[in-house]
């Protein structure tokens, strides 16, 4: 006789399916269990990748609102030498770039970057009475079009072009115990290398929601800068705002074409401009991704346990079946059904608690205001929000179903190894 | 039609070998009603798992429908069994999550009947075993005698070549178990269908049309006997 003389997978298929879900409520309480367990790793899986992808957005926006912009224009080599704030690797000709730009309706703002040591006279300080800091010159009305800096101002007010004035985060105004009205000296280099004071007004203390900026950096009107560091003209860089939703997927490409004609300089995406947290965001991934294996890993072994145990208490069941012709492959399906079966519960119900997860997350967002104790250089202030991302979620939920239809067929396969007279006799 | 040649059966255990067939020769024709007897240990079980092609034998043949069985793959062994073997056990095995009804239709599903056609046969089938109006109970809600009814009308559906019963009433009282027999042999003249089963109970043995005794893994006797 031929080896398959019966065809009709639908009768077939579909009580092989009608028998799985019927078998999985023989054990309503492990079934309970293990779909539970699935749910927690789908729904922790779904919360943490909200938090993380908030994590990135909220680093991203802070560093595209307050220091990098979209995209820069800088002095060729100037990126890789910017630990050391170089003046002798500037944008030269920054007004024909901006004319350029603005032409095309581009939103750029020239900053001078240097470093400087700042010292708050008539107060205490430390012994060495100075404390280094990073200064940018800024172009007031062009600087927001690209920076939300001017939107932070806490105390005081925001800078007003030409005056011999600056502005500092509250976080260093707290350490300096300085306050608006006082007056400050910056001692720096110029650009051909003396040594340069420059005594400034506290006008403004900002906040922004961006820790570093409120650490680390100082600003004053670009013309200021300009002349003290006797730049002649020349900026550090040209910041961008580029359109697209978020920072990372800003096209630096058509500024290139633009300003093609131009020596000495070089257009640099968001990636390029932030490429110090790559390494630190891959770390964080891999954090990550150990946390999601171990929660697989626990689903695996639930689920495995599960059908083991399934498997094994239907030893005789399964060898009647065999003896009455049902295939070896019919049975795989049927423990896999079974499995898959956990496997959406779990799915179902850790996709409705992901999803409250992160709505509390989203809406709520989580307090890290103890870990910004603790000097950090992610750019996010106090409390982490989540995001909604759908993909994930729904990726989550299929791989559950999936992984447990796979983990089925381990001890499926165990069993269906064994003889049929042998599981027969087995009660 | 089932032609089982010089059928050897050695298991072994350990140490120890035992030989559970030593040469079984033995010829079925359609519509027999054959009763296997046989004290414990005797082969009975053997001989039936290899007939039924759920074991092999170590040598010798074993042709059904003029098939050799001896030498077929895995699948194709259970393909035969799916279409055209159909077996009682002595604990009765139907799967616990389903009706009487859907325990019996799970023969003919497996075969792709269209569900009309075999809801239509297995309520029949209920029926004519003494079933109606249980249909859609568990197992758990039948008592030994109905479950092991379930059992022949699951056998029986696919109008199988044979239908090989090991031990079927040793779970049940000689009551229940002399009705069981009854209803198989009904069935036997009715439909025709070819019946082997085992047992090593005098009253049970009785039933048989032809009665092989098996002692030590030998046919010890074969006889037809007058109904
Ligand atoms: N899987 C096995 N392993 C070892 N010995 C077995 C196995 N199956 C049956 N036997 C032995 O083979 C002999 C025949 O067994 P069986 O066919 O079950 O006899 P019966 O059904 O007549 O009681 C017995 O001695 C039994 O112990
Ligand atoms: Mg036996």
């Amino acid at each position: 006789m031929s080896a398959r003389p019966y065809r009709n997978g639908r009768t077939r298929g579909g009580f092989f399916l009608a028998l799985a879900m019927k078998n999985l409520a023989r054990h309503r309480r492990r079934t309970v269990i293990t779909a539970g367990a699935i749910a927690v790793g789908v729904a922790v899986f779904i919360w943490m990748f909200s938090i993380l992808q908030g994590f990135e957005a909220e680093n991203d926006r802070n560093m595209s609102r307050y220091e990098t912009g979209d995209a820069a224009i800088m002095g060729s080599g100037y990126w890789d030498e910017r630990d050391t704030f170089p003046l002798d690797m500037p944008v030269e000709d920054p007004e024909a770039i901006l004319s350029l730009l603005e032409a095309e309706e581009i939103a750029a703002a020239p900053r001078i970057a240097f470093r400087g040591d700042l010292i708050v006279r008539y107060d205490p300080f430390p012994e060495d009475g100075s404390l280094q800091r990073a200064f940018y010159g800024i172009d007031i009305e062009r600087d927001s079009r690209v920076f939300a800096l001017s939107e932070a101002i806490e105390a005081g007010r925001f800078l007003e072009p030409g005056n011999e004035e600056v502005i500092i985060g509250r976080w260093l105004a707290d350490q300096l115990g300085a306050e608006v009205g006082y007056p400050v000296t910056v001692t720096t280099r110029t650009r051909d290398g003396f040594y340069q004071i420059m005594d400034l007004e506290i006008v403004g203390i900002f906040n922004t929601s961006n820790p570093f900026i409120n650490r680390h950096k100082a600003y004053l009107p670009i013309a200021v800068a300009d002349e003290y560091l006797e730049m002649r003209g020349a900026v550090t860089a040209v910041y961008l705002s580029l359109p697209g939703m978020l920072p990372a997927d800003a096209d630096p490409g058509p500024v290139r074409e633009l300003l093609s004609e131009f020596d000495g300089i070089e257009v640099l995406g968001f990636y390029r401009l932030n490429e110090d947290f790559a390494e630190v965001m891959e770390m964080e991934n891999a954090g990550t991704a150990i946390i999601l294996i171990l929660l697989g890993i626990i689903a695996v072994v639930g689920i495995s346990n599960t059908m083991l145990m399934s498997v094994l208490e239907r030893e005789n069941e399964i060898g009647m079946m065999r003896a009455l012709g049902v295939r070896d492959g019919e049975i795989r399906w049927m423990f896999t059904f079974e499995a898959a079966g956990i496997g959406l519960i779990g799915a179902i119900v850790g996709l409705i608690l992901g999803a409250l997860l992160v709505w509390h997350a989203v809406a709520v967002g989580i307090d890290y205001g103890v870990l910004m104790e603790i000097e950090m250089d992610f750019r996010f202030d106090g409390v982490l929000y989540g995001v909604w991302h759908f993909t994930s979620m729904i990726a989550a939920a299929v791989f559950a179903v999936l992984i447990a239809g796979v983990v089925a067929l381990v001890p499926t396969r165990r069993m269906l190894r064994r003889r049929i007279t042998d599981s027969l006799r087995h009660s | 039609m089932i032609a089982v040649n010089e059928v050897h059966k050695e298991y072994i255990d350990g140490e120890t070998h035992v030989r559970a067939l030593r040469g079984v020769s033995l010829k079925i024709e359609g519509g027999e009603f054959l009763s296997i007897a046989g004290p414990s240990g005797s082969g009975k079980t053997t001989l039936l798992n290899i007939i039924g092609c759920i074991d092999n034998a170590d040598s010798g043949d074993v042709d059904i429908d003029g098939d050799r069985v001896g030498g077929k793959s895995k699948k194709e062994l259970t393909e035969i069994r799916r279409a055209k073997i159909g077996f009682v056990f002595q604990s009765f095995n139907l799967i616990p999550v389903l009706t009487a009804y859907e325990n019996v239709s799970m023969a003919l599903s497996l075969l792709g009947v269209s569900d009309a056609e075999n809801r239509e046969r297995t309520m029949a089938l209920l029926a004519e075993v003494g079933l109606e109006g249980m249909e859609h109970r568990r197992p758990s809600r039948l008592s030994g005698g109905q479950q092991q009814r379930v059992a022949v009308a699951r056998a029986l559906i696919k109008d199988p070549l044979i239908v090989l019963a090991d031990e079927p009433t040793a779970n049940l009282d000689s009551t229940t178990g002399e009705a069981i027999l009854k209803l198989m042999k009904d069935i036997n003249r009715h439909r025709g269908t070819t019946f082997i089963f085992s047992t090593h109970d005098q009253m049970v043995m009785d039933y048989g049309d032809r009665l092989c005794r098996l002692h030590d893994g030998l046919i010890e006797s074969d006889e037809r006997r007058s109904a």
